[in-house]
């Protein structure tokens, strides 16, 4: 469902709940943003538990540090904790550790929800047609888009070649001194290919300044603007009912 | 055609790179006229690319060289409009096509140029579904992404964009380099269409040479060596671009390998018409098929094996094959099929997720040789291999590095590079089997010339070794046993020249046989 939602109100909708959940410094509202979130990719879009559970790990372990922090440092910590808790819309029945926990889920998970239902062709098109981003920084953002799974494949054969010179089997992850070696190769690897895309798209007519058409105008539709203000709606409400 | 309006025109133009001592290529003159189809021919790295980004000046407006000379395109000086302004009268496809794609799904690709040049989106829209139906893309692969499609793929998709333009002239740098040979075959077709002004670099002449009016040929240093029809030209200099390392046709190869031991065939280009002209005791098996080396003992064996990148899915199952000490195994395939990733299994460098890899470890020549490169210069590269100098001596001799010893490993010419890569492989005996990955691919005549020499060579020496190629003509020349891959299996296996001239199972997997197969089945019906 949100698949189909115009990506431009669905960024908004989300920058705008994200702003939300910094402001609002409620254990209720960050636990309620962050369900909504879970639940939307969860049960709407249909992405694996298991998908979930790994994707809210890394905004688990930085949530988990403000918790231990605010629990084992409390005097250290105090300060912040105290600047933090003196926000607008402040709930004090809970701890304030907790509270930025829960934030920092509900802001990862809101970000997640916007990644994982968002075609980024279609959102990098949808700036450069309607608010204007340079065509040139457009297609920019799509070249890097491109580069990560050559990187990737670029980063095997350099190991798989490292391994072949070292007389080792190659190790699943690579390990810290691996990933510095490879650093500079693919530093190189990915300016040498952005200097071939940057001379193959100038050759095929991309030039800062010259006006340019678009095969698909990614028009925004009544259900956008209805599926936007429901959003704003459920926010309101949710804020109001707190 | 002499009286038509020129394309393109080049007079005494030359490109220099900065601190280089010489051009790269140049002073040359040249005329493409409109509907005229010429191939560029001439050995690495004597300056046909650099050429071909001359033309509508991305040097020197956005690569650092110098340019003298003047180019005038449809009658006007090329500097008159930018690289940019030219995209609605020339189309360039560039030789590296995965670096160069600028959209993310096949749509977003084809329709880059046409929005480039402000073109209303009805007409894009209309471009877009002529140029997939012209280059055989079906209509479902319009939104697909452009990252889950293969190399050759991307090519395709490539070739779709340059239809939609639908310009003027086409400039080609190696289109073919990578492709199954149906997609070949269809590129060259759709590029070289009667009467579609098109200026080609190409190393491989078989699917292109009976589309081309005109072929233009460069010497080593970059300056005209000969210019003409093509059978005029291949029949009159055969020899000396031979000399110079230039691809010529199969029978000009031939036609100069048996002047050489003294047979006389009249000056032909065509297999058909050498087949009419030769001796019937000439003997054709030492310059198509190599010699045989004694087997040694099994170096790996393949059990059932399912192989699939990291973290990948399965992209072949159920491979069983083994390969011995002395034995030359082609891989063949379509795009796609899963050739790297079989290497890499066959190598022992991934495991296989089922079945069972018997055998010592192997090693992978990558098709970028320059993974295999961490030193400053080529003598420190064997030097970090543990050899001791007078060694590294000799290694340098023997792979014919020893002119740039103190080079950079990153500034040599790709056949060196190549070489380099074999050499450090091979320098010490830890590797029994090595794979080849695509070891020809963009080679000159003399670079594949000798890459076969030392895949033989190595042969010699008991190592086993499996070569990944699009290449049938090579894998026949280098070859005992040929695999051939289907999308996720292997469809067969046996003796090179049984599956090579076996059309059924060739095309069902888009491969067609070697230009040799021919002179071939000549041989043994004498037999």
């Amino acid at each position: 469902m949100l698949k189909h939602f115009h990506s431009l109100p669905k960024f908004f909708l989300c920058l705008i709940w994200i702003a939300a959940s910094v402001l609002v410094f409620d254990l209720r509202f960050q636990v309620a943003a962050a369900v909504l979130a879970f639940a939307l990719l969860w049960l709407g879009e249909g992405v694996r538990l298991w998908k979930m559970i790994v994707l809210t790990v890394p905004f688990a372990l930085f949530g988990f540090g403000f918790l231990t922090t605010s629990v084992l440092f409390s005097a250290e910590s105090g300060y912040a904790l105290q600047m933090a808790g003196e926000q607008s819309m402040r709930r004090p029945d809970f701890s304030p550790g907790l509270v930025l926990f829960a934030r920092t889920l509900a802001c990862g998970l809101l970000s997640a929800l916007f990644a994982l239902t968002t075609d980024p062709g279609h959102f990098v098109r949808a700036l450069m047609v309607h608010l204007r981003l340079p065509p040139s920084v457009g297609y920019a953002l799509m070249q890097a888009m491109h580069l990560v799974p050559d990187l990737g494949r670029e980063m095997q054969s350099l190991r798989m070649a490292r391994a072949i010179r070292r007389g080792r089997a190659l190790r699943r992850l690579p390990g810290p001194g691996e990933v510095a070696a490879l650093t500079i190769p693919l530093l190189a690897f990915a300016i040498r290919r952005a200097g071939r895309a940057a001379l193959a798209m100038e050759a095929r007519g991309l030039q800062a300044g010259r006006p340019r058409s678009h095969l698909r105008d990614v028009a925004m539709t009544r259900g956008d603007a209805a599926g936007f203000a429901a959003g704003l709606a459920l926010l309101a409400a949710l804020l109001w009912a707190l | 055609m002499l009286h038509t309006p020129e394309a393109i025109a080049c007079d005494a133009v030359a490109v220099r790179y900065p601190y280089a001592p010489r051009p790269a290529v140049g002073p040359l003159s040249l005329q493409v006229r409109r509907g005229e189809r010429v191939l560029l021919l001439g050995p690495s790295g004597c300056g046909k690319s650099s050429l071909l980004h001359t033309l509508t000046g991305l040097i020197p407006r956005s690569i650092a060289a110098e340019r003298d000379g003047q180019i005038r395109l449809f009658g006007h000086p090329a500097e008159a409009r930018s690289p940019a302004q030219w995209a609605d009268r020339v189309a360039l496809l560039f030789q590296d096509v995965e670096q160069t794609l600028a959209g993310l799904t096949v749509e977003d690709e084809i329709a880059f140029a046409l929005e480039n040049c402000n073109i209303p989106a009805g007409a894009i829209e209309e471009s877009v579904v002529r140029a997939m139906d012209l280059a055989g893309l079906p209509p479902e692969w319009r939104m697909r992404r452009i990252a889950t499609l293969s190399g050759g793929q991307k090519q395709i998709v490539a070739l779709a964009a340059v239809l939609a333009q639908d310009v003027d002239a086409v400039i080609a740098d190696e289109p073919t380099a990578s492709l199954a040979p149906k997609a070949a075959r269809l590129m060259a077709d759709r590029l070289l269409a009667r009467g579609r002004t098109t200026l080609i670099v190409d190393h491989r002449l078989g699917p292109i040479l009976d589309r081309i009016d005109r072929v233009i040929v460069l010497g080593a240093g970059g300056q005209l060596l000969a210019e003409g029809a093509p059978d005029s030209v291949f029949a009159e200099f055969g020899a000396a671009l031979i000399a110079e390392g230039i691809w010529t046709p199969l029978a000009v190869r031939v036609r100069e390998a048996l002047a050489r031991q003294g047979v006389k065939i009249p000056p032909v280009t065509q297999v058909k018409d050498l087949l009419a002209c030769l001796p019937p005791e000439t003997d054709l098996k030492p310059l198509l098929l190599p010699q045989p080396v004694p087997l040694g003992p099994e170096r790996v064996r393949l059990e059932h094996v399912a192989c699939a990148p990291p973290f990948g899915p399965v992209v072949v199952e159920d491979v069983s094959f083994s390969l011995r000490g002395g034995e030359v195994l082609g891989i063949i395939g379509p795009n796609g099929a899963g050739k790297s990733t079989l290497a890499a299994c066959l190598a022992g460098l991934v495991p296989p997720r089922k079945g069972r890899r018997h055998g010592a470890p192997g090693a992978i020549a990558f098709q970028n040789a320059e993974a295999h490169f961490s030193a400053d210069t080529v003598r420190a590269e064997l030097a970090a291999v543990g050899l001791p100098a007078a060694a590294v001596a000799a290694v340098l001799e023997e792979w014919g590095l020893g002119k740039v010893a103190e080079q950079h490993p990153f500034t040599l010419s790709m056949g060196q590079k190549r070489r380099l890569a074999l050499a450090l492989l091979t320098a010490t005996k830890r590797w029994p089997l090595l794979v080849l990955d695509e070891p020809t691919a963009g080679l000159d005549f003399k670079g594949t010339e000798i890459a076969a020499a030392h895949i033989r060579r190595l042969a010699g020496t008991g190592r086993a070794i499996a070569v990944i190629t699009h290449d049938a003509d090579f894998a026949l020349s280098v070859c005992d046993r040929i695999a051939v891959l289907a999308p996720g299996r292997l469809a067969a296996i046996g003796p090179a020249s049984d599956v090579l001239r076996n059309r059924v199972l060739l095309e069902a997997q888009d491969l067609a046989p070697p230009e040799a197969a021919g002179l071939l089945e000549w041989v043994e019906q004498r037999c």
